[in-house]
């Protein structure tokens, strides 16, 4: 039996985190760069990095990670893709690169000044299992941020999930709208690294929101959809591992591939029914 | 003089040291459907893009319904975009889209509402309004990135209209369309132009896509203008034989142009 007391915060947790990274998903794989995630993790964890050279620890490297991250974040938002003549993911490479460089640089230095790393290192792996009410408080305030961004400029974020370039053209104030979801979703993601992981943040981006494409058509609804699988996959996996004694991490990846799979499968039959 | 929708004096738009566009003097009235013709990498987008403030001169003067662009920052900038309306040559083919046909359309009336305004009824009006000129009301919930090529089109045509712009720039409209989708095109474009006798900027290569109501060409070439008059002035045989190198021949019938193999020029 699970100590409903003790699990509630992971269960509030995993939920939050599937949740908030199945709006995002919308969003960031709807524009094709789902990269962004690996890369705004490594960008707080730079942040981190310097910020343990600098003194601080435990739950005050949190500060500078979310520097680090909306910096990045900041930066993508501000390169406007037509006149670099790049790509939004060629950029996305290029900031990838110099923020994780920038943190091994930081964790090399770690072992020159004889320090502990420990710290930072969790911030890229996360630990769901050690998730207390002072971390889902916070992701709650990150979550309702994102949430209420969404539902104000929702009309310009789905002209700009349509295309950036055609919403400029229209006169939307594209740039500024695009840069301010960007920065929310660098502090979602930061605030919810110390939970799930950079790596876990990944999957939860990617799957519920390839998984609602299949299913859903229109912006609202796939934003919900995705919002819903993201929240099933968080919680769900963390039930399903508590009940058969498995990682956590790894069961909830798994069940968020398993419901691409089942939308797929789902919207195969719905085709091929008269 | 009639007010020009738009205007252009000693334009020149560089990339680098490359000259993209050196225009002297080039202007449009109001309600005129002009065409912009001339071989691939001429600038004929460029010159569309500048009109929009999307490529910046480097020396001259643009004047779009009124207003210079040099002199206007940012949010006159995107105020000024609010009024013209855009159809681009590439259209967004990404199968992750999830917008529906109706939510394209509705994307022309996000500038127009403002920001921190959710569409209203009437926004929504004018747009199943626009769905049901251009034919797509069958169509309106489906996914944009499912319906055909020609129905992207005909979207974004109609996303272009909802914005209720007084200018319309047409980058290539019927590009990898079928001869069907490309009459479809024109016939929309003239129809469009004679309910709401708006100003309308069209980038093409082919003669047939000339709707009638488009009585003067400005032919491009290598970034400069090479001729200006109307269709048949401007593609005679001797021109159409130069600028592609073939045998060809023009026929003007009726308002429409079109360019066969062969002989002189046919009035």
């Amino acid at each position: 039996m699970l100590d409903l007391v003790f699990w509630a915060p992971v269960m509030a947790g995993g939920a939050l985190a599937g949740a908030s990274s199945g709006v995002l998903g919308t969003f960031i794989l709807g524009m094709r760069i789902p990269f962004l995630g690996i890369c705004v993790a490594h960008a707080a964890l730079a942040g981190a990095v310097f910020g343990g050279l600098c003194g601080l620890e435990g739950h005050q490297l949190l500060w500078p990670a979310l520097a680090g991250a909306m910096l990045t974040a900041l930066a993508l938002g501000l390169v406007n893709p037509q006149r670099a003549h790049l790509d939004d993911n060629t950029v996305l490479s290029f900031l990838f690169s110099a923020t994780m460089g920038l943190a091994f640089l930081g964790i090399g230095l770690y072992g020159i000044l004889g320090k502990s790393d420990n710290d930072v290192r969790s911030l890229l792996w996360g630990s769901l299992n050690f998730c207390r009410w002072s971390d889902v408080r916070l992701m709650l305030g990150a979550f309702a941020a994102l949430a209420a961004y969404v539902v104000v400029f929702f009309k310009e974020l789905r002209a700009i999930l349509f295309s950036r370039a055609d919403a400029e053209a229209a006169g939307i104030r594209a740039t500024a709208v695009w840069t301010g979801f960007l920065i929310l979703t660098a502090a979602t993601l930061t605030v919810n690294f110390q939970t799930v992981g950079g790596l876990m943040i990944y999957s939860l981006i990617c799957n519920p929101a390839a998984a609602a494409f299949q299913l859903a058509r229109g912006c609202r609804r796939v934003l919900m959809l995705s919002a819903a699988f993201g929240a099933v996959s968080g919680l769900g996996g963390f039930l399903i591992a508590a009940f058969t004694d498995l990682p956590s991490g790894a069961v909830i990846v798994l069940l968020s591939s398993a419901l691409v799979g089942l939308a797929a499968l789902i919207r195969r039959l719905m085709r091929h029914s008269p | 003089m009639t007010p020009a929708a738009w205007e252009l004096r000693a334009v020149t738009v560089q990339a680098g040291h490359r000259c993209l566009l050196d225009i002297l003097h080039l202007r449009a009235e109001v309600s005129s459907v002009v065409a912009l013709m001339g071989p691939n990498g001429a600038g004929k987008t460029t010159l569309l893009r500048a009109c929009l403030g999307l490529a910046t001169p480097t020396r001259g003067d643009i004047t779009v319904l009124g207003e210079t662009l040099r002199t206007l920052g940012g949010p006159a900038l995107a105020r000024l975009r609010r009024r013209i309306g855009y159809v681009p040559q590439l259209l967004p083919a990404r199968s992750e889209l999830p917008l529906t046909v109706r939510e394209v359309v509705a994307v022309g009336r996000t500038a127009r509402a403002g920001l921190f305004r959710r569409l209203s009824r009437q926004d929504w009006q004018i747009v199943d309004q626009w769905l049901d000129r251009l034919d797509l009301v069958a169509l309106a919930n489906r996914a944009f990135s499912q319906v055909s090529g020609g129905e992207q089109r005909k979207t974004i045509i109609a996303r272009a209209m909802a914005q209720d712009p007084e200018l319309l720039l047409l980058d290539e409209p019927t590009a990898n369309l079928d001869l069907g989708w490309r009459e479809r095109i024109v016939e929309t474009i003239e129809t469009l132009h004679a309910q709401t006798r708006i100003s309308v900027l069209l980038v093409c290569h082919e003669l047939e896509v000339l709707p009638p109501a488009c009585r003067h060409v400005i032919l491009i070439e290598s970034g400069r203008v090479s001729a200006t008059g109307s269709p048949e002035a401007v593609f005679t045989a001797e021109r159409v034989r130069r600028l592609y190198g073939a045998a060809l021949r023009t026929v003007h019938q009726e308002g429409r142009h079109a360019v066969v193999p062969g002989g002189a020029s046919h009035a």
